[in-house]
């Protein structure tokens, strides 16, 4: 049949027969075909081909699921009987679409929990060294009323202090007037601060080393720690160290290793003790006046060694192995000598400055509402901590797939090839069904 | 069901149309889903047995069918026509069926080439049709046998395949070409009275 000849397509000859056309279009259609042998000829093949597929016959539907499905339709008849509700609406509403959605949000929110858990969790000891920044931050007021003339050195945190300039660390404050070489500035030189010379003392007066330690509770930890200060500079005393703690919602405390010159140390002890109440007093003594008169008779005694083999070196003449051998005793008594004159020295200093240590602790008062940063301030740090979540969730996924990425298109590589094979046998057994 | 039976409505079940007695049924009116039953279950069987050449999993597929309409009578909206709400939850079970049956021949080497015997009674001119449409391409035949046995519309065909109305015509007009040249070609010998899935199916 030519199809361009015709007004009328051959399929809408198909649809007429089908009933698929409007009431004017099928009037037309029918018209066309009453006129049109090709379309007459078209149409009764179409018939005849209907008519050869309903000689297509099915056998009747087997007993077996009349009966399955009328013992459904009883007992969802029984079941609405007894009160159990419409059973058609308890059925498993959920469709497969509905599993893949809730599963996958499901899924979309345990990543977004683990993306943001894992670098709150790894960035959690930072974090706990910044919580203590804030809280140094709000005892400033306690590091302003350290003893700037006293300080020696102060140790920072080098994590803190390169990751936030801003921030003020926890405060660990080491205070000593000895410097590298461990010889005392001048200010606070022995000569000027009560310091006698051991030579200058009795030989037949006892030494003693003596060690205070004290543990005291003040009311008031600021006014505590300028009285600190001025019972040190009255007694011509010094921190050999110094440590306070300023932790929040928590009392605040002072750890102190104090050098006071032994003749003072009465009158200092008595007024340190006006800090605040004396939980605990101890004190030491250690007798190193026999220790002192063996270090003086050795000294003596190389420095007699020494003179003797100085003048022989100087006086005699003889081999050169033996000049040598002269030499090197020299060098080793010499040696022993500033070793033993470095004993004597510090075996005096303890004598002439006793030590004391001192444990101040603040009256802890607890607050109602202990004070909090301002709502701007957590607003603010919280976005900062969502930035730096985002973006260590987004630096994470980098490194992973850098990590990870280059086996795993090893592995796609390996496993495409079998799988684009099954997947086509699959496809094609699927259209053969 | 009894013929004249009437629903919890009080209204005789056979003088309803399809959709009303869905609209009961999913109310709480078995009596409804049995008139439903009664008028649908050889179409329905049908459908799955021109399909699927197993009888018994043809059954099988009948049954999980109007169990499927039973359950989900709930989600119904008279909308279209049951005709077609049935047949495309039908057409949903013959495509699981299908890909569960390719992926165990796939992957577990299960066999899908099931042989029906002929019935004794089986004309050779029928035998000789049925083997026409099964070698008619994939989808036309089943436009085609959507049109012809479950008589549904080119738009109701075309919403269950979920392709354009012009692409439902066209290619039922193909099929249907096709298949008169096939059943003009001379008949071939057919010495095995037997028919493969291939020419049973869709």
């Amino acid at each position: 049949m030519n199809i361009t000849a015709h007004p009328v397509a051959p399929e809408e000859v198909m649809a007429f027969l089908d009933g698929e056309l409007s009431a004017a279009e099928a009037q037309d259609v029918s018209t066309h075909v009453e006129h049109c042998a090709d379309c007459a000829k078209l149409t009764e093949q179409f018939r005849s081909e209907s008519q050869s597929l309903a000689e297509w016959k099915i056998e009747t539907v087997p007993a077996k699921l009349e009966n399955s499905v009328a013992d459904a339709i009883t007992k969802a008849n029984s079941e609405l009987k007894i009160g159990k509700g419409n059973v058609f609406i308890r059925a498993n509403s959920w469709t497969w679409k509905r599993w893949v959605l809730a599963s996958g949000g499901a899924l979309a929110v345990l990543l977004l929990v683990i993306g943001i858990s894992v670098p709150t969790l790894q960035r959690a000891p930072q974090a706990m060294m910044d919580e203590r920044v804030v809280h140094g931050g709000a005892q400033q007021s306690d590091r302003d009323n350290l003893g700037a003339g006293t300080m020696g050195k102060i140790e920072i945190p080098r994590k803190l202090a390169n990751k936030d300039k801003q921030s003020i660390p926890a405060i660990s404050v080491q205070l000593t007037n000895e410097d590298s070489n461990g010889r005392f500035p001048k200010d606070s030189s022995p000569s000027t601060n009560g310091y006698v010379r051991t030579d200058q003392l009795s030989i037949n007066a006892p030494m003693i080393a003596r060690t205070v330690s004290l543990s005291i509770v003040a009311k008031d930890f600021a006014a505590s720690r300028s009285l600190l200060d001025s019972v040190l500079a009255r007694h011509h005393g010094y921190f050999g160290q110094l440590n306070i703690s300023t932790p929040e919602n928590a009392a605040r405390s002072l750890q102190a290793s104090l050098r006071i010159p032994a003749a003072e140390l009465p009158a200092a002890l008595a007024d340190l003790k006006k800090l605040g109440r004396v939980e605990t007093e101890s004190q030491f003594g250690e007798e190193v006046t026999q220790q002192h008169f063996d270090l003086v008779a050795r000294l003596k005694t190389s420095r007699e060694t020494e003179q003797r083999f100085r003048a022989i070196l100087e006086q005699r003449t003889g081999k050169l192995s033996d000049v040598l051998e002269v030499e090197q005793e020299i060098a080793r008594v010499r040696g022993e000598i500033e070793t033993m004159e470095g004993e004597q020295k510090e075996l005096e200093h303890r004598v002439s400055f006793a030590t004391v240590s001192l444990q101040l602790t603040e009256e802890y008062k607890a607050q109602l509402n202990p004070p909090a940063a301002s709502i701007s301030t957590r607003i603010y740090n919280a976005f900062i901590d969502g930035y730096h979540n985002a973006s260590e969730t987004v630096l994470g996924v980098v490194i992973f797939f850098a990590v990870n990425g280059p086996t795993i298109l090893i592995w796609v590589a390996v496993l495409a090839l079998p799988a684009i094979f099954v997947w086509r046998r699959y496809r094609k057994t699927l259209a053969a069904l | 069901m009894s013929e004249g039976a009437e629903n919890s409505d009080g209204v005789n079940a056979t003088a309803q149309t399809d959709e009303q007695l869905m609209v009961a049924f999913s109310r709480g009116s078995t009596e409804a889903f049995s008139e439903l039953f009664s008028r649908y279950k050889q179409p329905v069987f049908g459908f799955f047995r021109r399909r699927v050449a197993d009888p018994a999993q043809a059954e099988e597929l009948a049954q999980e069918t109007f169990l499927a309409i039973l359950r989900a009578s709930s989600r119904y909206e008279p909308r279209s026509l049951f005709r077609a709400y049935l047949y495309a939850i039908g057409f949903k079970i013959l495509q699981a069926h299908r890909r569960k049956t390719a992926f165990r021949a796939t992957f577990l080497g299960a066999a899908t080439g099931f042989r029906e015997p002929a019935s004794a009674d089986t004309a050779d001119t029928e035998l000789f049709m049925r083997q026409a449409v099964g070698r008619l391409e994939r989808l036309d035949r089943e436009i085609l046998m959507l049109r012809e046995f479950e008589r549904l519309s080119y738009a109701e065909i075309a919403e269950l395949l979920r392709l354009p109305v012009n692409t439902v015509r066209s290619r039922l007009f193909r099929a249907r070409v096709a298949l008169r040249d096939l059943l003009a070609a001379p008949a071939p010998n057919l010495p095995a009275r037997e028919l493969t899935e291939s020419e049973q199916r869709v």
